[in-house]
């Protein structure tokens, strides 16, 4: 017994003494820990990332391949031919495609292969078909693409307008680059810190920090700005939305039909590239550069002075690109008509591009609908003439191979068939300025119908870039730009990204200002099945909406009973009764009820009451705004009594969301009384005698026949049963 | 033998009369008939109930009373002999359910022994009483439920020990109370309900909603009131119609008995209905709550605040209570005499029958009182292993009605066959329809004895009514609780169909298996002197062992 203590007691020390080093090792980090923050306030790159990223290496290409590694710009060529490697290697979600296969235009022309090649260079402007099994779907003859799948929604991606806005072809490039990278590569560590898909792009936890893993803003502050511009940890940084879901890019890819058209300007950029901005161009064009395309408009005859070159006048020659769309083309708004030849004039410098740099291309003199009156019908949304078409003849745009592909491109994509525009959102890329641009372009201080939907996807790109989201004419008034005829006249939400700090922007910023610009392009593919939606939707209330809660609910002594739901002015409600919809079911005491034990209920099945608009009353969200009623009114009759359960599903226009109040799963219970008149005087009177008459009359005669019975009948009976047998006997 | 071989007779008819409503008349007229008026549409659910009053319950009435006089033996006894040896288990299943539910019933019956105690006590009036309280102590204090539980078997052994002319007597006294309390709960009512204006209650109670009239459930809801209220083929006018004189007239009591049942059950509900919609500002949440929930929580609120001052309230609660507690005595009298006849009917001795009986009937019934006293949503008490007695055995008692039809249905096909072998009969359909279907109301109903002749729309209603209403009265039932449970299979579960398929497939099962035990027994048919009470027609009627009281049983190998 005793020894046995002892030896006990002795254990703990040898145990300690055995433990020691093990309990010493676990502090050792701890030590480690402290003496590294003494030393360095934050960790290097290498520390958290792999070398790659910490290296902005990305991983479809080796290091030292320059232009994939966007340390170096691709041309025309090179971007032609990784367009088809890609292609080839990506054979179930990219199709390349150079220009339209033509055929007869949504306008009735007889439109060829060659009508969107460049006047100069005669290339058409490459571009890729991007969604999930393209080589499925339906084939557009005119368009040549596969792919076209009903219930996928068209995005429109375009780079490079203006000739010399380098970094506007390179990010859709990226663009390209990733999902080719991305698609089906389902848990990709970007970043390699060991975490998958931890930043996506923008301030996804919305604590208004875009770097949501933390990782660059865990680093030393001499690595917290990596692109320079001032910002640590900002939009373009190192671990700043670096790694976004693999999955979602997919199921993007496999949900939409994305049209990328890195370069629409090719005779422009191979121009600025290779004759007017002699390499390097941030050198030699370090504030302009050539911007339109290379229609000659001093070509002989055309203009009454003979063109003695018949070659690039680059003083007179070229259209711009983002002034030709038809839009309200022609108000000298931020562009100018043709000059007469000889009277134009290089702009400020000589590389600077010419006078009439912002030109908006011919006027169009022909009758585009053969009425016989020449454009009397511009473009504008409005039927100018009151012929009952709208926009049927114009005064010009559209007049140039790009702006023609792309007009063609928009007009024929119509995998519905429903003759407008599959493109429900639509981006451009433009450098530079750092801004998100929305429309109206063409008018000041005007807005459009879709203002406040705008602005709201405009905020989202621009936090997610930490750009200026802005009026595209509060920058400066434009007419016939891209923008404004996607959106004015097929009701596209369209933005122009202003990217980066030149037009020219130096080599070494071409990979993070790519990078930052990343994200917007799949916001738009994101938003694509129904912006206006999405942006009404995040701008409701949607948790202050309310339905009536059964205190609430007003009873009305004869009828049906209303019940109302008070919804946010801007939520996309569909009133479509098989979207949306008031459940109801009544409960009543169960027949089932026992007689000793607690009241129970039957339930009847539940059943959808449509809902209506009420337009001449407001509800109260939240207390203070007004709402928007939506009632339903249900058919239960005055005599019913017990419960009655109710809730809603309130289903969207487009029926993609569909919100339950008052939560999902749960319903109301309101009691029901009983509503009608307990009865008349003279109905309960007369079936009080009819039922009176029949029981307690009927009792009476049984009482009075039995005991007449028992008394006198029975004798009676007997007497004439004697009489009869007497008789017969 | 008790009575040393001699029959037990009621004195005269009023006797068995009273008897026959007292069995009838039970705490569903009071309590369950209101909260259906309230729940179906007020006067519409009378139409369905008196049309199925007529249809259901007094042609079934007419043929126990039938059955029951020429058998002269209870149920077990009246199968035996009128569907033959082979089916007395059909009897045995009659008198287990009786029993079953009296177990549960002498605790019910209880409640309301203790209620009019509360309401003679003033204990429900007071100010700031509240009700669910009051029920929630007492049905949570185990001795007292059992004490008002064992003083209800014991006052109900008390007036049937002595037999037949002692539960007349009883019933007479109690009917006539019960008649009289009612009617000044009635009066009291009424006066309240004018008090404020006008007779709402009333007149709800007798206004037809022409709407409603075309919803199944009311018909249905009607159907099974007057299935139940009635106790129509329960085996209860079996029992009692031992005890006739020799030339009683069944049709007539049959009339008799239905109609003053569904007198009672009107002056109930308007008592009740008057009372609630004078005070309640929701007359008809309140009256279509639980049932238990309207008697001992409504009532006594608005009871108390019946005019008068203390006195109004008072007499009330008291009459009302003690109305209620006559209506559930006389229901458990005949519930235990169904049993303890069958006991004497097979050579026990009457005191020891009535004895076994009480204990068993306690014994049983106590789990009931105390087990699984629950509290429900709103905080009420409820005693779950009753309603789960009451769940199990409640339709159980249809099938009693469903073996008399089919006693009636087996008779007739045997009549006209034997018939046909004679030559009486033509052998096609026509002389079924002239032989066999009418063979049961030509011997047994139409005796003579009667004062209303019953025609061939009793044959009518028997033959295709009855089967069709018991399809549709199970069926819905069945539906309902297949729709609205749960788990409704699975036996474990306590409010579903599996248990009540289970204990009804078990407790069959063992019957049918006692059976040969059962009719190896000598069978003492209690037969007034001077009656004749010819059986040899019968497929049990050959049984040698079937013989008066105080003959003795030849011995047979």
């Amino acid at each position: 017994m005793s020894s046995k203590t002892v030896a006990i007691s002795t254990r703990p020390s040898f145990g300690f003494i055995i433990a020691l080093p093990l309990l010493l090792s676990l502090l050792a980090p701890m030590a480690n820990a402290s003496v590294a923050q003494e030393e360095q306030s934050g960790m290097a790159p290498e520390d958290v990332w792999s070398y790659e990223y910490a290296n902005m290496i990305f991983p479809w290409a080796d290091e030292g391949e320059r232009i994939l590694q966007f340390k170096e710009y691709h041309t025309y060529e090179t971007m032609k031919e990784r367009m088809l490697r890609l292609t080839q290697d990506n054979s179930d979600i990219f199709e390349f495609h150079e220009g339209l296969k033509g055929g007869v235009n949504a306008r009735g022309e007889v439109v060829g292969v060659d009508s969107y090649e460049g006047w100069y260079y005669d290339h058409a402007s490459p571009w890729l078909k991007i969604t999930g099994d393209v080589q499925g779907g339906d084939y557009n003859p005119f368009v040549g693409d596969n792919g076209n799948y009903a219930d996928r929604p068209d995005v429109l991606v375009v780079g490079n307008h203006h000739a010399r806005e380098w970094m506007s072809y390179q990010t859709p490039i990226l663009v390209m680059e990733v999902i080719a990278f991305s698609y089906d590569n389902i848990g990709y560590d970007n970043d390699g810190d060991g975490q998958v898909d931890e930043d996506p792009w923008g301030d996804a936890d919305g604590d208004g920090i875009l770097d949501d893993d933390g990782d660059c803003l865990a680093l030393d502050a001499s690595y917290q700005d990596s692109n320079g511009d001032g910002t640590p940890c900002g939009a373009g940084d190192l671990g700043v939305d670096e790694d976004y879901s693999e999955q979602w890019i997919t199921d993007l890819v496999n949900g939409r039909e994305l049209y990328l058209i890195p370069m629409l300007n090719v005779d422009g950029n191979i121009y600025d590239r290779e004759v007017f901005c002699p390499a390097p161009a941030w050198e030699s064009c370090p504030s302009g550069g050539w911007r339109k395309n290379l229609r000659d408009n001093t070509y002989t005859g055309v203009t009454p002075l003979p063109d003695l070159f018949e070659q690039v006048d680059e003083d007179c020659d070229g259209v711009d690109l983002n002034r030709n769309y038809q839009f309200e083309w022609g108000a000298p708004l931020g562009a100018t008509g043709p000059l007469i030849p000889g009277t134009c004039t290089p702009a400020e410098g000589e590389l600077d591009g010419s006078n009439n740099d912002v030109y908006n291309g011919p006027v169009d003199d022909k009758d585009n609908d053969g009425d016989g009156q020449i454009n009397e019908d511009h473009v504008d949304g409005k039927d100018d003439d009151a012929d009952g078409l709208t926009d049927e003849d114009w005064w010009g745009g559209n007049s140039e191979p790009e702006t023609k592909f792309i007009q063609d491109l928009t007009e024929m994509n119509d995998d519905n068939a429903d003759f407008s525009s599959e493109f429900k959102s639509t981006l451009t890329y433009h450098s530079y300025s750092e801004l998100v641009l929305y429309p109206w372009g063409h008018c000041t201080g005007c807005e459009s119908p879709d203002h406040q939907q705008l602005i709201f996807h405009g905020d989202e790109m621009a936090e997610m870039t930490q750009y200026t989201n802005m009026q595209s004419s509060d920058l400066y008034p434009t007419s016939g730009d891209f923008c404004d005829w996607h959106y004015g006249v097929h009701g596209s939400y369209c933005y122009t990204m202003e990217i980066g700090t030149a037009f020219h922007q130096h080599e070494d910023d071409i990979d993070h200002i790519a990078v930052r610009n990343l994200g917007v392009a799949f916001y738009m593919t994101e938003i694509a099945d129904n912006p206006r939606e999405r942006a009404d939707l995040a701008m409701s209330d949607i948790t202050n909406q309310s339905l009536q809660s059964p205190n609430e609910v007003n009873i009305p002594a004869k009828g049906n009973i209303p019940i109302d739901m008070c919804i946010d002015k801007s939520f996309p409600y569909s009133l479509e009764s098989s979207v949306s919809h008031l459940m109801w079911r009544t409960v009543k005491p169960s027949r089932l009820q026992s007689d000793y034990g607690p009241r129970e209920w039957s339930t009847t099945e539940w059943t959808g009451a449509a809902l209506e608009l009420i337009e001449d009353e407001n509800c109260l969200i939240a207390g203070s705004k007004n709402g928007t009623i939506l009632r339903a009114t249900l058919d239960i009759s005055e005599t019913t009594t017990g419960q009655l359960h109710y809730k809603i599903m309130l289903g969207t226009l487009s029926g993609g969301d569909l919100y339950e109040y008052p939560d999902k799963g749960t319903y109301y219970t309101l009691d029901l009384s009983y509503r009608e008149a307990y009865g008349s005087v003279f109905g309960s009177l007369f079936l009080f005698m009819v039922v009176a008459s029949f029981v307690w009359g009927g009792l009476a005669v049984c009482l009075r026949m039995m005991l007449s019975d028992d008394e006198e009948l029975i004798n009676l009976a007997d007497a004439v049963l004697e009489e009869e047998m007497k008789t017969e006997g | 033998m008790s009575e040393g071989g001699k029959s037990d007779q009621f004195s005269g008819r009023m006797g068995l009369i009273f008897a026959s409503i007292g069995a009838a008349i039970g705490t569903g007229n009071i309590w369950r008939f209101p909260r259906m008026v309230g729940a179906n549409g007020g006067g519409t659910f009378l139409i369905p109930w008196l049309i199925f009053l007529f249809m259901w319950s007094i042609p079934l009435v007419i043929a126990e009373y039938a059955m029951g006089k020429r058998s002269r033996t209870g149920t077990i006894g009246t199968f035996r002999i009128f569907a033959g040896k082979k089916f007395a288990w059909m009897g045995l299943w009659t008198a287990w359910i009786s029993s079953a539910i009296g177990f549960y019933y002498a605790v019910v019956s209880g409640w309301t022994i203790k209620y009019f105690q509360l309401g003679v006590t003033g204990a429900l009036n007071g100010e700031g009483v509240d009700t669910t309280e009051v029920w929630n102590a007492f049905l949570q204090s185990s001795g007292q439920v059992i004490f008002f539980q064992f003083l209800v078997i014991v006052l109900t052994l008390a007036a049937i020990l002595k037999g037949a002319k002692a539960i007349e007597k009883v019933n007479i006294y109690l009917m006539v109370s019960l008649f009289a309390l009612l009617f000044l709960t009635l009066f009291l009512s009424l006066w309240m309900d004018l008090s404020d204006g006008s007779l709402d209650g009333a007149m709800f109670m007798f206004t037809v909603d022409w709407n409603m009239l075309s919803e199944p459930e009311v018909w249905i809801n009607g159907l099974s009131q007057s299935a139940w209220s009635c106790s129509a083929g329960m085996g209860m006018c079996i029992t009692y119609a031992v005890y006739m004189s020799k030339d009683e007239d069944t049709v007539l009591n049959a009339f008799t008995m239905g109609l003053a049942n569904n007198s009672i059950s009107i002056i109930a509900g308007l008592a009740v209905l008057s009372a609630i919609f004078a005070v309640s500002d929701d007359p008809l949440a309140t009256v279509t709550g639980g049932s238990s929930a309207i008697t001992f929580l409504a009532l006594p609120e608005v009871f108390a605040q019946a005019p008068g001052g203390n006195i109004g309230p008072l007499f009330m609660m008291a009459g009302f209570f003690l109305a209620l507690s006559f209506a559930a005595m006389t229901s458990m009298i005949s519930t235990v005499e169904l049993c303890v006849r069958n006991f004497v009917d097979h050579g026990y001795d009457r005191k020891t029958s009535v004895f076994i009986t009480g204990i068993a009937i306690f014994i049983f019934g106590t789990p009931s009182a105390v087990m699984w006293i629950e509290l429900d949503s709103a905080g009420v008490a409820f005693p779950e292993f009753l309603e789960v007695q009451d769940h199990i055995w409640g339709y159980g008692l249809m099938f009693s009605g469903l073996f008399i039809a089919f006693t009636i249905w087996q008779y007739g096909y045997k009549k006209w066959q034997a018939d046909v072998e004679s030559g009486l009969a033509d052998s096609g359909f026509r002389g079924y329809l002239t032989t066999g279907v009418p063979a049961f109301r030509n011997d047994f109903i139409n005796t003579g004895d009667n004062d209303l002749y019953v025609n061939r729309v009793w044959d009518i209603l028997m033959y295709i009514a009855f089967p069709l209403l018991f399809i549709v009265l199970m069926g819905s039932y069945f539906a309902d609780m297949i729709a609205s449970t749960d788990d409704v299979w699975n036996p474990s579960n306590p409010h579903g169909l599996g248990i009540i398929l289970m204990f009804w497939g078990v407790v069959g099962g063992l019957f049918i298996g006692f059976n040969k035990l059962l009719v190896s027994r000598p069978l003492y048919r209690n037969v007034p002197e001077g009656a004749v009470c010819d059986i040899s027609m019968l497929p049990g009627g050959d049984d040698p062992r079937v013989v008066l009281v105080g003959e003795t049983v030849p011995t047979l190998d």
